[in-house]
């Protein structure tokens, strides 16, 4: 589902981002990145949604070749991939449930298919009482709820996170976590940048751990050592 | 065609929902095109004014009363060569005497004095207008030369070249002010609007960062803005044209003494409005849409 292949990425001579990374992520996979501050991790998920684009090798996403990707495709591109920034907000100024219809109203879908699908994806994250509530009148968590619920409403194959539960207490973590997974079982690759130990260790999966821009190692049931 | 509906509606949505910065931005506007409309009114006036003065102006050349007509009709040729020249008027005897007698009807000494003379007293007269106040002097100069003295008895130039100075002097005064008033305007108006549309794509950069990453195109996201940009535009060129209208309504009057026009403003701008909303419109456009398009670009490289 996502390969890369010698993959660097240098922002200046000095800066280096990521250092002739090999990495495969198969489909249905869930994958935790762990890594110190500054290690790459933001690169990485940055490379995948083409914000950023490789010094060299090659990035491919279900069989895409997106190294050298058109200004024109990107938005294609973001609209197959759901992500989610710890800094990645709500546009302050839309409903809830306008915050989840853009991303489908971006992508021409039609009114009746958004009035069908943005309850359904606020209910999957337990916010279908709140759709009419302005993102100021949410809690932090309740933000990134809907930030997930918009990141699915194209139904994509690849889910991307990148410290999604930064801001969060342990609880509202562990409950972006448990709809991180519920999300991976209907079929999604998740891609999960994080911190936090703990929620590495409870999830039992593979993980990668990055330092200075390359593979330091790779668990298919790893634990956060570092 | 289902994208544009939705830009459409989010330029209307984004207007209501910012309400502060909407009113700020046409408020701006609006100040910035009524004191354009506040110079080209000025401008108009003392267009108005140094024309009617430079109408009255001209050069009398008053002839021997024994004067040939061959001699006039020479001179008058003479002055008639000159490219400055736009009008000649040639008065006969008959003329110049039927007019000073009406001139002096009610002053009996007067008439009865003529009518004692038995025969016309004043030879003919030429007036010469020109196109621009400055040939005034060329031509009361070219008819100084000595063949002319015989038959020219007078000329009324030596009066008339301080008021044509004076009025030059006025006129590129006004002028030069307007022209540096108008400079000023300008530019405080670019720099002003220039920083709230910056500060407000400035403020809006995490939106447009963010509805670039859901997958929106650039002109999803560009397009509420430039249809805003339209829509200010077109809103404050119609407000500022409306309080220009308004105010113009009311200096009428005071102007009417002075041009004995009673509506001179205002059949001014209704002659012209085309043109000048036109023109502030497109002017507001580029300023607007230029400046939206700067500030945008260096966000939609995300
Ligand atoms: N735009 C940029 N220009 C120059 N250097 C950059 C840029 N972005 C990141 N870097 C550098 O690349 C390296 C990796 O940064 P990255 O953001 O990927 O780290 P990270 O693992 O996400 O860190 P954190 O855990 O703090 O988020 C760092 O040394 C950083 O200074
Ligand atoms: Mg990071």
């Amino acid at each position: 589902m996502i390969s890369l292949t010698g993959v660097t990425k240098a922002y200046t001579k000095q800066s280096i981002g990521l250092d002739n990374i090999h990495l495969h992520i198969e489909a249905g996979e869930f994958v935790s990145i762990v890594g110190q501050s500054g290690s790459g991790k933001t690169t990485l998920v940055k490379l995948l949604i083409a914000e950023e684009t490789p010094s060299s090798g090659n990035i491919e996403i279900g069989g895409w070749d997106i190294t050298n990707i058109k200004r024109k495709e990107i938005p294609t591109l973001r609209r197959q991939i759901g992500v989610i920034f710890q800094d990645f907000k709500l546009l302050p100024k839309k409903t809830v449930r306008e915050n989840v219809a853009f991303a489908l109203q971006v992508a021409g879908e039609s009114h009746k298919r958004i009035k069908d699908i943005v309850p359904r994806v606020l209910h999957i994250v337990g916010l279908g009482h709140k759709m009419e509530r302005y993102p100021n009148q949410l809690s932090g968590g309740e933000q990134q709820r809907v930030v997930i619920a918009r990141s699915l409403v194209h139904r994509p194959k690849i889910l991307v996170a990148d410290e999604p539960t930064g801001n969060l207490d342990t609880l509202n973590t562990k409950e972006i976590i448990e709809i991180l997974k519920k999300i991976n079982q209907f079929g999604t690759t998740v891609v999960l940048v994080t911190h936090n130990r703990e929620v590495v260790n409870h999830l039992k999966k593979r993980v990668i751990a990055i330092d200075e821009g390359k593979i330091l190692s790779d668990e298919k049931h790893g634990k956060y050592r570092l | 065609m289902l994208g544009f509906l939705r830009i459409i509606k989010f330029t209307f949505q984004n207007i209501g929902r910012n309400v502060g910065l909407s009113v700020m931005t046409v408020l701006i506007l609006v100040l910035m095109l009524l004191s354009v409309n506040s110079l080209i009114t000025v401008r108009a006036l003392t267009q108005e004014a140094s024309d009617a003065v430079k109408e009255q102006i001209d050069i009398s050349v008053y002839f021997d009363q024994e004067v040939k007509d061959e001699e006039v009709a020479e001179v008058e040729a003479y002055v008639n060569s000159f490219e400055e020249v736009k009008e000649v008027t040639l008065f006969s005897r008959d003329e110049v005497l039927t007019e000073f007698t009406d001139k002096h009807k009610d002053n009996q000494d007067i008439i009865s004095s003529i009518e004692e003379l038995g025969e016309n007293p004043f030879g003919p007269r030429m007036t010469i207008k020109t196109h621009e106040t400055e040939d005034y002097a060329t031509i009361t100069e070219a008819l100084s030369v000595p063949e002319y003295d015989q038959v020219i008895e007078a000329k009324t130039f030596a009066d008339t070249e301080k008021t044509i100075q004076k009025i030059q002097l006025i006129t590129s005064q006004v002028e030069r002010f307007s022209a540096l008033l108008s400079g000023l305007f300008g530019a405080i108006a670019f720099i002003v609007i220039f920083n709230t549309i910056r500060i407000a794509i400035y403020t809006q950069r995490t939106e447009i960062s963010i509805k670039k990453l859901v997958g929106a195109t650039d002109w999803f996201v560009k397009g509420p803005y430039m249809l805003s940009s339209l829509f200010f535009s077109l809103l404050s060129v119609i407000i500022s044209f409306a309080l220009t209208l308004l105010a113009i309504r009311f200096l009428d009057p005071y102007i009417m003494s002075i041009f004995n026009d009673p509506h001179f403003l205002t059949n001014y701008y209704f002659s012209h409005i085309l043109v000048l909303a036109g023109i502030e419109l497109g002017a507001v456009l580029i300023l607007t849409i230029l400046s939206s398009s700067l500030a945008m670009r260096k966000y939609l490289r995300v």
